[in-house]
């Protein structure tokens, strides 16, 4: 069984009037099928590039990267025919009803005009949308319209398909139906891969996950694996009675509201909540969540900026 | 994909964007009228009637030729704004059947426009099999030319706004300045030459001929289907060869 995405030495350097950019430098990755693989980062990590690539819509500047076992490059035709994408910041075709955007999107890819209604019908019901079938794209919620381009593809014969940033800008309650929506595509056997920035979406939908920052893969594995492969695999919030040089020892300390945030080893993870507790201070302590891996490997949470790098 | 499969490919897109907006949109189709309608206008009352029959020629050739502004603005924006383009690159649908599904809707969406034009002729001129080939095939070509240029000058801007400004250039040069609304006799002999660059000018002639305005000897005609026939594969092979499905 081929991977579903295989890249190997994947680099790319954006070119403009002299000035380069390095978007993705030697990124190995190997995508399984049959699951949602969540690619994570921060704006300008080189997510989009890396899904451009794989989706045929940008050429890579060296290396390679595959689709179900066809090289991108050299067997374009081929692995056309095996995927679909919702490209980020994309927008659905204003003036079409929902049911036209999905009708038509199925008809145009080439499919059987008996194929696409019933396709259609089944993943209108399936997805929520029967209701706003005939009503124009233009007069849906952003949540609609985004649940819209997910149902297009989804209806879609293609066995390999790109989201890339889903999500983002829509509120938790939409977030959740698109969701929904993805859970769906892989109930039979379809590979999904997802960009995001939101770590509780990774979390929640991915069986794998990597984490792209500059470009670089700097962590790879299921969540377990991940949390596995951190230095420090627990998280201790105190507050009250104790200060930061009394935390200090124990691990990596950083103020939160009300308290300290405490990354530790387990045995002075153990050590450190029961002095606490003895001392009659407030604690709690459990695993590191996806957003404080983050910010220990990377150093800096997920959604902060840099200056001056806007948004691609 | 199939021959089949293409040509479903390519009709889906024409309708998508030629017929559906006439639904939801309709009074963009008066939109496609509004200037050619406006010169006829101007052209016939200026010339105390005398030129109707140019205007009305002419009024056909800029509306055939607006659908490679129409089509420029559309692919501009259906890639740089909407990202629809990328949706149709990952799937099986190549480059020439959807350039081709466009420039199609743009002609469907003109339609009702050129049908304006064709009951005016019909009623000012006389009716002939000829005449009426003439006109098909002219539209016709020009209709390749106008989405060759349109497709061809879409490649250069990624913003739409950025295509208007340079498309009422284009529709300046190609139809209002060169003797398509009036004769080129009108034109002072010492500049008359620069007409000739228009490939919009032996449309015009074409369309003067068949309109029994001017007499147009076989050898001239041939010269007027040659260059402009020339012109058109030109375009299209220059749209060809700027075409790009994916980026660099
Ligand atoms: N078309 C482009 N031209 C030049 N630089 C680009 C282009 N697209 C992206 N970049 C740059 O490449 C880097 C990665 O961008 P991108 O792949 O969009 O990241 P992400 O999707 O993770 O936000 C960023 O520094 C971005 O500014
Ligand atoms: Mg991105």
């Amino acid at each position: 069984m081929p991977l579903a995405v295989e890249a190997r030495a994947l680099s790319k350097t954006y070119t403009h009037s002299g000035k380069s950019t390095v978007a993705l430098a030697n990124v190995d990755l190997a995508i399984p099928t049959g699951r949602v693989y969540g690619l994570i980062g921060r704006n300008g990590a080189g997510k989009t590039t890396f899904v451009r690539i794989g989706a045929t819509q940008l050429a890579p500047t060296s290396g390679t990267i595959s689709v179900l076992g066809h090289d991108v490059m050299t067997e374009t035709r081929e692995v056309r025919t095996h995927i679909a994408a919702v490209p980020q910041e994309s927008r659905p075709l204003y003036f079409l009803n929902v049911d036209e955007l999905v009708y038509l999107y199925l008809t145009i890819r080439g499919m059987d005009p008996r194929d696409a209604r019933r396709r259609t019908n089944a993943i209108l019901d399936e997805l929520g949308l029967a209701s706003v079938r005939k009503s124009l794209v233009n007069h849906l919620s952003g949540g609609m319209r985004r649940r819209a381009m997910v149902a297009m593809v989804l209806a879609s014969d293609a066995e390999v398909l790109f989201l890339d940033e889903p999500t983002t800008g829509l509120d938790p309650l939409a977030r959740r139906e698109v969701w929904a929506a993805i859970r769906r595509a892989i109930g039979d056997g379809r590979t999904v891969l997802l960009t995001t920035h939101y770590l509780d979406e990774a979390e929640a939908l991915s069986s794998r996950l990597a984490l792209l920052e500059g470009g670089q893969v700097r962590l790879e594995g299921s969540p377990a694996e991940i949390r596995d492969r951190v230095r420090q695999p627990y998280r201790i919030v105190v507050s009250g009675v104790l200060g930061r040089a009394d935390l200090e020892p124990y691990g990596t300390v950083s103020s939160v509201e009300g308290g300290y945030l405490v990354f530790a080893k387990e045995s002075p993870a153990r050590e450190l909540a029961q002095l606490a507790l003895s001392k009659g201070a407030k604690v709690s302590l459990g695993p590191v969540t996806l957003e404080d891996i983050f910010l220990q490997v990377v150093g800096r949470a997920i959604d902060s900026d840099d200056a001056g790098e806007a948004e691609a | 994909m199939s021959e089949r499969h293409r040509l479903r490919s390519l009709l889906r897109l024409a309708y998508m964007n030629g017929v559906v907006p006439m639904r939801t949109q309709p009074l963009y189709l008066l939109s496609v009228l509004a200037s050619p309608l406006s010169f006829l206008f101007f052209v016939t009352i200026a010339s105390g009637g005398v030129l109707l029959l140019y205007g009305i020629a002419g009024g056909m050739v800029l509306t055939v030729l607006s659908i490679g502004t129409s089509l420029q603005t559309d692919m501009s924006h259906y890639r740089s704004d909407l990202k629809f383009q990328d949706v149709i690159v990952a799937s099986p649908v190549e480059a020439p059947i959807y350039v081709a599904g466009f420039a199609l809707s743009e002609l469907i969406y003109s339609i009702p426009g050129l049908a304006v034009f064709i009951v005016l002729w019909a009623i000012n001129a006389p009716v002939t099999l000829m005449a009426g080939l003439t006109i098909v095939g002219v539209l016709f070509i020009v209709w390749g030319f106008s989405s060759a240029l349109g497709f061809t000058l879409a490649t250069y801007f990624a913003d739409v706004r950025e295509t208007f400004v340079f498309s009422s250039l284009v529709s300046l040069g190609l139809s209002v300045l060169p003797p398509v609304y009036y004769p080129i006799t009108s034109i002072p002999a010492t500049f008359r030459w620069l007409a000739y660059l228009s490939p919009t000018t032996y449309a015009a002639f074409l369309l003067q001929g068949a309109f029994g305005l001017k007499s147009v000897p076989l050898s001239d005609g041939l010269v007027d289907w040659g260059v402009l026939i020339a012109a058109s594969v030109a375009l299209l092979v220059i749209a060809g060869l700027k075409a790009r499905w994916r980026d660099p």
